[in-house]
């Protein structure tokens, strides 16, 4: 039995090798891997194998059975690869635009850009950082330190395991880490201290491992803001929110901070807006999100000298937003992309 | 945390705040109320939402500091409200007689306390103590585990009280469990320890998972007589790792993972235990014994009312800022400028200047903080990346494509089939995501994903489904360092008329996804780019696209993407079976484009003749080489009056021959300076098609 198997082997992987086009490909696929080809016919006779040998047996024809279809694989790739086979497409040939409806961006998409919109006009530009992220941005930095228990692994996604790798890398749980990544790069501009304020948004995806359901999903958007300069205090933070209320919800926004905790800030506060997400509802208080004046410890691990530079960092969802705006129902409608949903949003 | 307003309001001085009262003060000082209930006694009880940094806010008497803080009352010790008896007198006795404790792991177990109090009896609790813990939702069990519930309520300080007859060798030893050791927990469970967990053992067995919860062996029962009473502080991260494996979550385990300081155990231990004497009777024996650290001595900061000024920026006057650190028992000396705070044992989470800066602010109030009445802004250059993204969505929509937002992850397979040649693929370490753990290397992943739910969904768009997503893309390159970068992906279907697609109408198709990359170049770099818009027919650079129908796209010598009609296995992997086009673009590199220039040429002024030629040449010449050769004869005196020219159209049929195609160009030809007459482009007419017959090997049909 053995040595059919190994012939079988043997054989296969000579006869793929000479197979140049998809279709003698095809032809080797139902010789050998298809239900009735010679793979399986070795495979029927594994009941005749003598009890004792059977477990040797076994595992070599799944050995091999491996063997042959990892090889089919990449030769199918290869093949389709070589551009052995001419086909009669041109892509040379010159576009042309045909278009029969308009389409347009998504809600997420488009509350980002009208966020973004009225926070440039009070002097944040947009900045961007990687979603593949390393815990000495999407932690250390921030002031979460190792043992903290926003690190636990129930709570992110690594991509390493944290409990064996140095700077483990994660998808980023938060768009906090675009400040460190901001604030690093400036200081590195001005040759190893902050020259210039920085005042920026940014606005991503971020990543927890949340139980889908309507209001909750493992991906999901905020927003982020940054401000630092000579003497920045919580009234220009107080400041800076009631006038983005304003001008994003209507003149008659309200702001409220209540006292929280972050790591990242202190000091901390729950930042709740009294808004109506459409404007024929009446104004009512909403948890918007999270702010306070960045943390000392966050500037001085990104080279800042906390008694020179104050700043203040503010972050809230996304999605909360849209979801308002729109009425959407459940959160799960923003990721379905579902044509009759995007129509009407 | 459940407080109860009666409770509550025994600490304070006067101690008369209404439901309303203790809800707004403690929203106020940073503490969400996440639900209030009516009880049938008229009391309410309050479940209150707890910041990891305030450990020492999960007990009545840290509560009340805050509400006592908020309201301007006065906190009052806990046993000091006259119905406690003073505390008893110890017997003579030395608790050393009557336990041996030894502490292995100093530094999982910085402190351990160890009362003994012999010949209690054990029974039901007077009634004040019944309805203080029902209160606050717990069940009263006997009056000696009563106490110990009642003092981690009041204090935050959780203990636990041994039957000391029943510990072997009558000592208490705190050590790390030994691989597979097995511990009866009081909840009745058999647990299996690994190596490292701590336990707190007797001389034989482990007797109780530290910090967070008892063993049931050596349970007080209604026969006990003689108890040790434990009170102990713990590492918290070895505690929250241990709840987290057993899966064990205690009022005790959550209270120390937010750390319980050394310092506090011993008033607690001392209430602890004249508590037990005043309910269920018993001698405490003489001393305590302790083992652990020495208790650390007190943290002192140093603060700078300016700097408070600085990040408030409002002026908080001095007194007032004196009179709120005492309110939280912060022993306050003023040196120089800044004023020197003696921070108390219970609230480790002070070290820095900015925490006390944050108290300031919390205790005074956030609504104190003014709102300015205008912003001071500098104004800056718009963005022009932020521009180019909505020229990106406007001439998207133009072309009909509908933007999606798709998950990030994928499964392992369809990863594979869309990873470019010498990249792969990167997943997340977790099993939650079940048979998606893999970090999508393309974008088209998700946009066929969501194609095929619109299939399902039997949605249907005039000119087929066109989808877009812009999003970030992962792989792993060289010594597997991480690739990521944001990409455009483009997928449209190609509208068919028949049962299967023609290979004229798959060549629309790619034509048509061609054009929408030509306009969205041009929109966003305008003619001057696109002129440099370079797309060569290449081997795909994944199993994902047909072979002979897969270009990548260059600006200059830049690669920025490529594009192709997909293969049908590829797309039958997703549920799917139709033509579909696709495209992956840098999005960097694309907005980067903008702003759009261009230069202008005047307007002619004379007309133009055209003529319309339709080599037969072979399948395998391009338009590319018919291009490049109209070109090449234009650039030169032969060909001088060719002003541009345009592609028409491909037609096969049967009469051409096998592997032959007829393409149709337009030719524009025009003289600056006057009115061509028709006859006189012949002869540059001529060249051409001398010339596609010499170097393409054209002919030309009924000429």
């Amino acid at each position: 039995m053995l040595d059919l198997i190994d012939s079988l082997e043997k054989n296969g992987l000579a006869e793929l090798a000479s197979a140049s086009s998809s279709d003698s490909l095809e032809a080797w696929r139902l010789a050998y891997l298809a239900g009735s080809g010679k793979l399986k016919t070795a495979m029927a006779g594994f009941k005749d194998v003598p009890k004792e040998q059977k477990p040797a047996v076994g595992a070599r024809m799944n050995q091999v059975k491996a063997a042959l279809e990892q090889a089919f694989e990449a030769r199918k790739l290869a093949i389709a690869s070589s551009g052995a086979v001419p086909q009669p497409f041109d892509v040379t040939e010159p576009g042309f635009v045909s278009s029969q409806s308009v389409g347009r961006a998504h809600i997420i998409t488009r509350v980002i850009a009208e966020l973004c919109e009225v926070f440039g006009r009070m002097g944040f530009e947009v900045a961007e950082g990687p979603e593949l992220e390393d815990d000495e941005h999407n932690f250390i930095k921030l002031n979460i330190p190792a043992g903290h228990p926003a690190r636990d692994p129930a709570d992110n996604f690594y991509v390493d395991d944290p409990r064996t790798t140095a700077v483990p890398r994660m998808i980023r749980s938060q768009t906090s880490t675009v400040q460190v990544r901001v604030m690093e790069a400036a200081v590195k501009a001005g040759g190893g201290r902050l020259a210039h304020p920085i005042k920026i948004i940014s606005p991503g995806r971020v990543y927890r491992p949340d139980t889908v359901d309507a209001t909750h999903s493992f991906m999901f958007h905020q927003i982020e803001g940054l401000y630092l300069d000579r003497d920045v205090s919580m009234v220009d933070l107080k400041t800076t929110l009631l006038q983005f209320a304003r001008a994003y919800f209507g003149e008659d926004a309200e702001v409220r901070l209540r006292p929280s905790y972050f790591p990242f800030t202190e000091p901390s506060a729950e930042l709740d807006m009294k808004i109506r997400l459409r404007p024929d509802q009446p104004a009512r208080w909403i948890e918007l999100g999270g702010c306070g004046m960045v943390d000392p410890a966050v500037l001085q691990h990104c080279g800042i000298d906390p008694e020179e530079w104050t700043g203040f960092a503010f972050g809230f969802g996304i999605e909360r937003i849209a979801m308002g705006r729109y009425s959407i129902p459940d959160i799960r409608l923003l990721f379905e992309n579902d044509l009759r949903f995007l129509k009407q949003v | 945390m459940h407080i109860a307003a009666n409770w509550l309001n025994s600490y304070l001085e006067p101690g008369n705040l209404t439901p309303a009262e203790i809800e707004a003060a403690l929203i106020d000082a940073g503490f969400e109320i996440e639900s209030q209930e009516k009880l049938p006694d008229g009391d309410t009880r309050f479940d209150v939402a707890i910041t990891s940094n305030r450990g020492d806010a999960l007990c009545l008497v840290g509560l009340a500091r805050e509400a006592a803080a908020k309201t301007g009352r006065k906190l009052k010790s806990p046993g000091t409200g006259g119905k406690e008896k003073p505390e008893p007198a110890p017997a003579s006795e030395d608790v050393s007689s009557a336990i041996k404790l030894e502490n292995r792991v100093p530094q999982a177990c910085p402190m351990f306390t160890v009362r003994v109090i012999k010949g209690v009896k054990v029974g039901p609790s007077p009634a004040w103590l019944v309805r203080a813990l029902e209160s606050v939702g717990q069940r009263s069990i006997n009056n000696v585990v009563d106490v110990t519930n009642f003092i981690n309520f009041e204090l935050g300080n959780p203990c636990h009280v041994f039957d000391l007859k029943k510990l072997a060798g009558s000592e208490l030893v705190i050590r790390e469990a030994t691989e597979g050791e097995k511990l009866l927990t009081l909840d009745g469970k058999q647990r299996v320890l690994k190596a490292g967990e701590i336990v707190v053992a007797d001389a034989q067995r482990a007797q109780g998972l530290a910090g967070i919860m008892g063993g049931g062996e050596s349970e007080v029962s209604s026969s006990t007589t003689d108890i040790a009473l434990e009170m102990a502080t713990w590492d918290p991260v070895r505690v929250r790792s241990a709840a987290r494996r057993l899966q064990i979550r205690t009022d005790a385990s959550h209270r120390y993972e937010r750390f319980v300081d050394a310092r506090t155990l011993e008033a607690a231990s001392r209430r602890a235990a004249s508590l037990i004497v005043e309910v269920a009777g018993g001698q405490l024996l003489k001393c305590v014994l302790n083992a652990g650290a020495p208790a650390a001595s007190p943290t002192v900061v140093s603060l700078r009312p300016e700097r408070c000024a600085k990040i408030l920026g409002i002026t908080v006057p001095q007194d007032r800022i004196v009179s709120i650190l005492k309110s939280i028992e912060i022993a306050v000396q003023p040196q120089g400028n800044a004023l020197q705070c003696t921070i108390p044992p219970f609230r480790p989470d002070l070290t820095r200047e900015i925490d006390l800066i944050e108290e300031i602010a919390r205790q005074h109030g956030l609504d104190q903080i003014p709102l300015a009445p205008r912003l001071a802004v500098s104004v800056k250059r718009p963005q022009d990346r932020v521009r180019a993204r909505r020229e990106l969505s406007a001439v998207l929509g133009g072309l009909g494509f509908f933007e999606t937002v798709t998950f990030s992850f994928t499964r392992p397979e369809r990863a594979a089939a869309f990873v470019s040649t010498g990249l792969s693929t990167i997943g997340v370490d977790d099993d939650r995501r079940g048979e998606e753990p893999t970090l999508r290397p393309s974008l088209l992943t998700g946009l066929l994903a969501c194609r095929k739910a619109n299939l399902d969904g039997q949605v249907t768009n005039p000119g087929g489904v066109r989808l877009y997503e812009t999003a970030s893309v992962f792989a792993s390159g060289e010594g597997n360092a991480a690739v990521e970068h944001r990409s455009l992906g483009l997928l449209m279907d190609v509208p068919f008329s028949g049962k299967t697609a023609t290979l004229a109408e798959k060549q629309e198709g790619i034509r048509s996804l061609r054009g929408a990359i030509e306009a969205v170049v041009t929109s966003l770099g305008g003619t001057t780019v696109a002129s440099k818009l370079d797309i060569r027919p290449e081997k795909p650079l994944s199993a994902g696209f047909e072979p002979g129908a897969f270009a990548t796209v260059r600006i200059g010598e830049t690669r920025i993407g490529h594009f192709g009609l997909l293969a049908a296995p590829s797309v039958k992997a997703f549920g799917l079976d139709q033509p579909l086009v696709g495209a992956e673009l840098r999005v960097d590199d694309l907005l980067a484009l903008y702003p759009p220039r261009g230069s202008i040429t005047p307007l002619p002024e004379f007309p133009s003749v055209e003529r319309d030629l339709s080599p037969v040449v072979a399948e395998s010449t391009t338009w590319a080489d018919v291009s490049r050769l109209v070109q090449g004869v234009g650039s030169t005196n032969e060909g001088k009056r060719i002003e541009s020219f345009r592609f028409i159209g491909t037609y096969r049929g049967k009469q051409l021959g096998e592997g032959k195609k007829s393409v149709t160009l337009r030719v524009v030809f025009r003289d600056p300076t006057r009115t061509l007459r028709h006859e006189e482009v012949d002869p540059e007419v001529g060249v051409l098609m001398d010339r596609m017959k010499t170097e393409l090997h054209a002919e030309f049909r009924g000429v």
